[in-house]
């Protein structure tokens, strides 16, 4: 299987909160966001291998991220923790709500070669860093 | 060496108000009863933190930066102010009246969380209790899209599970604990029961347990993912229920439906009145998104996504929230305090985020600092300053200064009241 149908939600975690605790720019930080959980019978479906990376894509965007298998899910359904990688695939329409769809988006994902962006190239990509 | 007790942890909506803080030589040592996250704040607190003022990346004495923050803000057409969930009432109150200075939007993190929640109270009303009364007298629990096992740490021993009440003497065996979400949570792993709903169709599961509460079985076999048996079930065990509350979360304000999935949970908490207590709180994630609320609300009469463009506060979400202005492109120019719109908005709007002039305070190097014009370093409340915070369920608690902050630096009220003061107001 090359290509993966998922449902995507994001969502806290609590590595992530103590992660931003200790810096945006810490390893720690960086580590507890940009990966998705996806479960582990899609995974193995897939042939994932440990360490791998995957790219995630919406009709919003995508992004290069890493991957881990979570028991939490059942196949089909994909967990992004709250993060700037989460972001590259969330669009901004709110419905005149004011509250963008963070939770159950259709997304595909599949493995990739590509690199895992820092956050200083992710922030770079959206125009930071230049003024 | 000093030991503070009865410490307000500043991180989540909980507020937990019995950590023991100890400080020596100015600097945080320890902390005990503390869950991960809020260690994790305490300790690290000095870690990472921004070095100076800066404009342009280039370090510059605070009266500059205030200077050039000024000159932004009371130049631009339609400023926005945005954050101010992760500090206390006093930055938000002057927060708030800046925006109302330059004639700009203010604008909180709600937005983005809890705002639908707020739409939907704003329409239907609101059961409210508060989080000791849940501690002394709920016998079912429901938490539904929340996870506080990832991002309320220690609701469950303090206030809804664990805890030992007047009522409640047994604590975890005089409860009974209900989970529906769309994955085997860690929360879904205490309760009694797991209710796994399909995702985006929490609105109908709602309306069907309001319906079968009122005696209506459903005509369909499963309701979004769920027998029907399992559905009437729940609504006799809420029925029954001596003091019942649902605990909701961003499962319902971010998915589809967003404000009616919480229009539908007050129907059925309302329906539910007819029989037994029951109420309803929203787990709120920043410490003081909640102040956020009550001060702008006191100040304007709106509680987020107000515009003070004609000289008097508008209210339309949808329209001055703040991933709505950055989309269309009408904010030329942003003040964020206490928060990080470019690691939590959508990848769209934080592109027209960095093509503004953006004046940042905040304490450490965030995305958002990374693309911010003007960078101002502040003091972090309920560590190095002390003022006032809401909890989930609207209770104020002290938040108190451990230590000093670094020379130089101060709080948000005190640099936003700088630019107010360089502004002219």
């Amino acid at each position: 299987m090359s290509k993966l149908n998922v449902t995507l939600v994001s969502g806290r975690t609590a590595q992530q909160g103590v992660g931003l605790e200790e810096g945006k720019t810490s390893e720690s930080y960086v580590n507890s966001v940009n990966h998705v959980q996806l479960s582990p019978d899609d995974a193995a479906n897939m042939k994932l291998k440990e360490g791998g990376a995957v790219s995630v894509e919406t009709r919003h965007g995508s992004v290069v991220v890493n991957w881990r298998p979570s028991k939490e899910l059942e196949p089909g359904m994909a967990f992004f923790p709250y993060g700037p990688w989460a972001n590259q695939v969330y669009g901004y329409e709110t419905e005149g709500t004011g509250m963008p769809m963070f939770k159950g988006i259709d997304a595909t994902v599949a493995p990739s070669k590509g690199k895992v962006k820092s956050i200083e190239e992710l922030v770079k990509s959206m125009g930071g860093g230049k003024k | 060496m000093t030991v503070h007790t009865d410490v307000v942890c500043p991180f989540c909506g909980c507020l937990c108000d019995d950590l023991e803080v100890t400080v020596e030589d100015g600097h945080i040592k320890g902390v005990k009863n503390a869950c991960g996250i809020s260690r994790s704040k305490f300790m690290n607190h000095d870690k990472n933190r921004l070095e100076s003022p800066t404009i342009d990346g280039v370090e510059v004495p605070l009266e500059k930066a205030v200077d050039e923050a000024a000159d932004i803000l009371s130049t631009s057409r339609r400023p926005l102010v945005y954050g101010l969930s992760s500090t206390e009432c006093v930055a938000i109150a002057k927060a708030v009246e800046l925006a109302e200075l330059a004639g700009g939007v203010v604008d909180n993190t709600s937005s983005v969380c809890h705002g639908p929640t707020i739409l939907a109270l704003q329409q239907v009303g609101e059961s409210k209790t508060t989080l000791g009364e849940v501690k002394n007298r709920a016998d079912l629990v429901i938490f539904w899209g929340s996870n506080p096992s990832q991002a309320h740490l220690r609701h469950v021993l303090r206030y809804s599970v664990m805890a030992k009440g007047r009522f409640i003497p047994n604590g975890r065996k005089d409860r009974y604990i209900v989970a529906v979400d769309i994955k085997m949570t860690g929360t879904a792993r205490m309760a009694d029961e797991f209710v796994r709903v399909e995702p985006n169709r929490d609105f109908e599961l709602l309306q069907s347990l309001r319906a079968a509460v009122r005696g209506h079985e459903p005509s369909l076999e499963s309701v979004a993912g769920v027998p029907r048996e399992k559905v009437m079930e729940l609504a006799e065990r809420m029925k029954a229920a001596r003091f019942g509350i649902v605990f909701f979360g961003l499962g319902l304000t971010q998915s589809e439906g967003r404000h009616m999935n919480i229009d539908a949970a007050i129907g059925l908490v309302a329906e539910l009145n007819n029989h037994t207590k029951f109420l309803l709180t929203p787990m709120r994630g920043h410490y003081n998104v909640g102040g956020a609320n009550t001060v702008t609300t006191w100040q304007t009469g709106y509680p987020y996504a107000v515009d003070f463009s004609r000289g008097y506060p508008r209210y339309n979400p949808g329209e001055y929230t703040s991933i709505d202005l950055l989309a269309k492109g009408e904010a030329d120019s942003a003040l964020i305090v206490a928060s990080d719109p470019a690691a939590t908005f959508p990848a769209g709007v934080v592109r027209n985020l960095a093509k503004i002039p953006v004046v940042t305070l905040d304490q450490k190097v965030t995305p958002t600092t990374m693309l911010s014009k003007v960078v101002i370093p502040v003091a972090t409340a309920g560590v190095e300053a002390e003022g006032t915070a809401y909890r989930m369920d609207g209770v104020p608690l002290r938040l108190r200064k451990l230590v000093e902050p670094r020379e130089g630096v101060h709080s948000d009220a005190e640099v936003l009241e700088m630019i107010i003061e360089r502004m002219g107001g």
